[in-house]
């Protein structure tokens, strides 16, 4: 192993949830304003976290504190992975098995709030895992190879070969980041009437673990919105920043939906739009 | 040497089982079956070890083939007198058509001095792959049947046989089993065949309660039918190839007899439409389930399927069995979503694994071939642990239901930990299981129908397993906790299967790098078209240069942060649920909660079976409808040629 792959190694871990923090920082300034507020300060979900940290634990039981650490490893997997190049579909992989993680975390105790939110993070990952898994098959076809390093040498912009993928990732990408209308297993936003789901039991420095996870994870979204278009690094940058701004754009005007209604959505549009795009692929 | 190592897997076993059902007492069965469990190992790994070899009997008698046919002709009879003791027309109508098949496979061979010659073994690494599931996890899961059976002799009814016929039937099996992945001759295979659909219909019929006989029942008669198509393809391969071997029919590229024993092996391994009759089979004690499941009868059929793959590449029959197995795989997942019956669970698990297996075998490139292998090896070692944990939980609670297993972590902290890696073994990185789904994914990518398929499969597999995983380990803040008391053969099944699935699983990418990968590139030497070959071997390299280290270090790390801060807890750090309500305050009130007027209530969210639409009654027609037309898809419109 190289110094240059240590560094890079290093770079994915810490870079990540700094910028993720920043833009949840923003997020909530922006929504603040749509709804006539000033908001917290960009800086607050540094803070938050860092108070998190120092509040002394408290456990149910012991086994769920294993799954806070499993829930960020597999997340720091899904970085360290990308960086190497490694397969995509096993990036996808590693991703999936952090909210597993946290679901089996919440499971764990004998809290009836706290399962439901975990049974609806289940039926979330029901509705935009084959999205996911089918936009990494579509990649693959259109670059001839499943390795994430391969998707740096493209002639030509993703989003050519693969809008309807775009727009089915972007609300996949609703889910994926605790957004109305699919908020239904855990929310920022002080409207679930769920108490607060998922991540309902845990608290002190292993919530503010699941929180930098939650940082890694918005990065991770942008990321991925950011390498539709990554032969010129400055328009997927735009595309991200665009992408991100449709997402707070309909968390604030969306009611949430239920659990059924959205796996009933994301299997039939999202679904059906990655299917016809991929299906031209095979051209 | 070879003489005595194919004897001692075929015989040894089918000796130990005579020896344990003659055996007078409770002690020395015991002794016979752990002594025969550990010798049928050891000798499974040194063959393994040892490496593939071809083997022909020097001393054939001139009646030898007299004695095949007369074994052929009795199982015939046998199966036949079961369906009319049983009552059922169908049963009979298969023992009779087989008698007749078996007559006309022996007219032909009688006129064909080639065909009377010794038979053939033939021991490829795909036989000693199979060799080695059989002898290590069928003898760990028949050491567990002591335990278990003793057991389930106190609260079995009047009309369950003796554990003696039981061991009889169970140590023989294996036999006859090894036999069937090791004989190339087509007869032989036959033979044993049916020897193993004898042995499933007695081991099902086990307790003798009217449930139990309708399932062996139906077991035999689907079995049965596969076997009768498998008769017509020998017969066919002798008239009309000359050939008694499956070597020889592969060669020969005879299509009609190919498919013929394809049908046979696909109601073996139960995939859609013939699932049934191993869900019925969850009637029987577990460790029958096990057995089926894991070490024998349904790897027989993805064996023959596996064996016969390569020549099929590019045909019909090589798209509708990948049609097949992959909607075989979403469907059974999906419908695995609706069960609380945690043996149904398992069982639609299984039937889901066999439908991947069967649809990469239809893909039929080398690197969906090495996802085959992977899936059943791994399968194999998983899914016999899973099955004996939940027997344990089964003993030790009273119910099989899923949501009865709230709290097992505290009751049966060990069985717990082994059910949980079991599971995770299944599902979650590094484990094999995972990797061979993952590589099954990108085997499928060159179609897209099989990978919808194969999406919508693995998104549904993932669902039902971390319902249950969530389940089994709810547990509330104890300060400590007391292992179970489990019997001694038991638990030594348990720790060495959960020990051989943690080993495989961590080593998966090694495994396949070392023995898959080689034995694939082999498989398919020169039987691809260039293009196809040359794009499936670039997939395949790039697969096995997949780097575990991040997953091993990250996963790994985050267990030693756990285990260094598990003992910083003490009892000031342990609170109560959040109820909406105050919490009764109670050693055994953990989740009750003050209710109206004051009164003391309990909190419990079930989990989601989503019956609106995985339920048996409303999909399973539809399912099985489909599952034939594809099926049939193979006779219609020109038949099976290319």
């Amino acid at each position: 192993m190289t110094t240059e792959t240590i560094i890079r190694v290093l770079a994915a871990l810490l870079a990540p949830p700094l910028i993720g923090a920043l833009c949840f920082g923003l997020d909530r300034k922006i929504t603040a304003r749509f709804q006539g507020r000033i908001g917290p300060p960009v800086w607050q979900p540094f803070y938050d976290v860092a108070k998190l940290w120092r509040k002394e634990p408290m456990v149910l039981n012991r086994v769920k504190t294993l799954y806070v650490y499993l829930h960020l490893a597999f997340m720091m997997m899904v970085m360290v992975l990308l960086v190497l190049g490694e397969d995509m579909l096993m990036v996808l992989f590693a991703h999936a098995f952090s909210s597993i993680a946290l679901i089996l975390g919440a499971m764990s105790v004998r809290s009836p709030y706290s399962r439901l939110g975990a049974m609806r993070k289940i039926m979330q990952m029901l509705a935009y895992e084959p999205v996911l898994v089918l936009m990494v098959v579509g990649i693959a076809l259109d670059n001839a190879s499943f390795s994430a390093s391969d998707i740096w040498v493209r002639p030509q912009p993703l989003l050519y070969s693969l809008p309807l993928v775009f727009l089915a990732f972007f609300v996949a990408a609703l889910i994926k980041l605790d957004k109305s209308p699919f908020d239904v297993a855990t929310s920022h936003h002080a409207h679930q009437e769920l108490v607060k789901g998922v991540t309902l039991e845990f608290s002190g420095p292993y919530l503010a673990l699941i929180e930098i996870t939650h940082f890694y994870e918005t990065f991770l979204v942008l990321a991925v919105m950011a390498f539709f278009w990554i032969t010129e690094p400055a328009v997927g940058v735009g595309l991200a920043a665009a992408g991100f701004l449709g997402l707070i754009v309909v968390d604030n005007i969306s009611a949430r939906l239920t659990t059924r209604s959205m796996v009933k959505i994301m299997w039939t549009v999202p679904l059906m739009l990655t299917i016809i795009n991929i299906l031209w692929l095979y051209r | 040497m070879e003489s005595v190592l194919v004897g001692l897997l075929i015989f040894g076993p089918i000796l130990m089982g005579v020896l344990a059902w003659l055996a007078p007492g409770n002690r020395s069965r015991v002794l016979v079956v752990v002594l025969g469990a550990a010798g049928l190992s050891a000798v499974g790994v040194f063959t393994a070890w040892r490496g593939p070899f071809d083997f022909i009997p020097s001393t054939w008698l001139p009646w030898g083939p007299w004695a095949m046919f007369a074994l052929e002709a009795l199982e015939d009879v046998i199966i036949t007198y079961i369906g009319y003791r049983l009552a059922s027309q169908a049963i009979v109508v298969c023992g009779v058509v087989q008698f007749g098949l078996t007559l006309t496979e022996e007219y032909f061979r009688f006129q064909n001095p080639y065909l009377t010659q010794a038979p053939h073994f033939m021991v490829d690494p795909l036989s000693l792959i199979l060799v080695l599931i059989i002898t290590v996890i069928g003898s760990l899961i028949a050491v567990y049947a002591l335990g278990y059976m003793e057991r389930h002799a106190h609260h079995a009814p009047s009309s369950a046989g003796s554990n003696g016929r039981f061991f009889f039937f169970l140590m023989g099996f294996l036999g006859v089993m090894n036999w069937v992945v090791l004989t190339d001759n087509i007869q032989v295979f036959i033979i044993c065949w049916e020897a193993t659909t004898l042995c499933s219909f007695a081991l099902i019929a086990h307790d003798g309660t009217g449930e139990a006989l309708a399932s062996a029942k139906r077991a035999l008669l689907f079995t049965a039918f596969g076997g009768t198509a498998n008769m017509a393809a020998s017969a066919i391969g002798m008239a009309q190839f000359g050939t008694g071997d499956l070597t020889g029919l592969m060669a020969a590229g005879a299509m009609v007899p190919i498919t013929l024993l394809c049908v046979g092996a696909l109601t073996k391994s139960a995939t859609l439409p013939f699932q049934s009759w191993l869900l019925g089979a969850m009637v029987a004690p577990t460790p029958v389930s096990a057995l089926l499941h894991s070490a024998t009868m349904v790897k027989a059929g993805t064996y023959l399927i596996l064996r016969l793959a390569p020549s099929f590449t590019g045909t019909r029959l090589s798209d509708v069995l990948a049609l097949c197995g992959a909607f075989t795989f979403a469907l059974a997942a999906g419908l695995a979503i609706g069960q609380s019956n945690a043996k149904r669970v398992l069982a639609y698990s299984t039937i889901s694994n066999l439908g991947l297996i069967v649809g990469c075998a239809g893909i039929n490139t080398p690197l969906a071939l090495a996802a085959a292998l992977m899936i059943l090896c791994f399968h194999a070692a998983s899914k016999g642990l899973l099955f004996l944990c939940v027997g344990t939980i089964e003993q030790e609670i009273g119910s099989r239901d899923i949501e009865d297993m709230g709290g097992i972590r505290f009751r049966l902290p060990a069985t717990t930990i082994i059910t949980l890696v079991g599971m995770a073994s299944m599902l979650i990185p590094p484990f094999g299981m995972l990797l061979s789904k993952w590589m099954a994914i990108e085997a499928s990518i060159h179609s897209p129908l099989i990978l919808m398929l194969v999406v919508a499969g693995s998104a549904l597999t993932m669902v039902f397993w971390v319902k249950w995983m969530g389940r089994i380990q709810t547990v509330s803040y104890h300060p400590e906790e007391r292992l179970e008391k489990l019997p001694p053969s038991m638990l030594t099944a348990l720790v060495v299967l959960v020990l051989i699935v943690l080993a495989c699983g961590l080593a998966a990418m090694p495994i396949h790098r070392t023995w898959f990968e080689p034995m694939v590139i082999q498989i398919y030497h020169g039987k691809l078209e260039a293009i196809r070959a040359a794009q499936s071997l670039v997939q395949l390299k790039a697969v096995s240069h997949l780097a575990i280290w991040p997953v091993l270090v990250l996963l790994g790390g985050a267990f030693l942060a756990w285990l260094g801060h598990r003992t910083f807890f003490k009892g000031r750090h342990e609170r109560l649920p959040f109820l909406c309500g105050e919490n009764v305050v109670a050693p055994d009130r953990f989740y009750s909660f003050y209710s109206l007027k004051d009164q003391p209530d309990s909190a419990w969210a079930a989990s989601m079976y989503l019956t609106s639409v995985f339920s048996e009654t409303k999909l399973t027609p539809w399912a099985n409808l489909l599952a034939l037309m594809i099926l049939m898809s193979l006779f219609v419109m020109g038949g099976v040629t290319p």
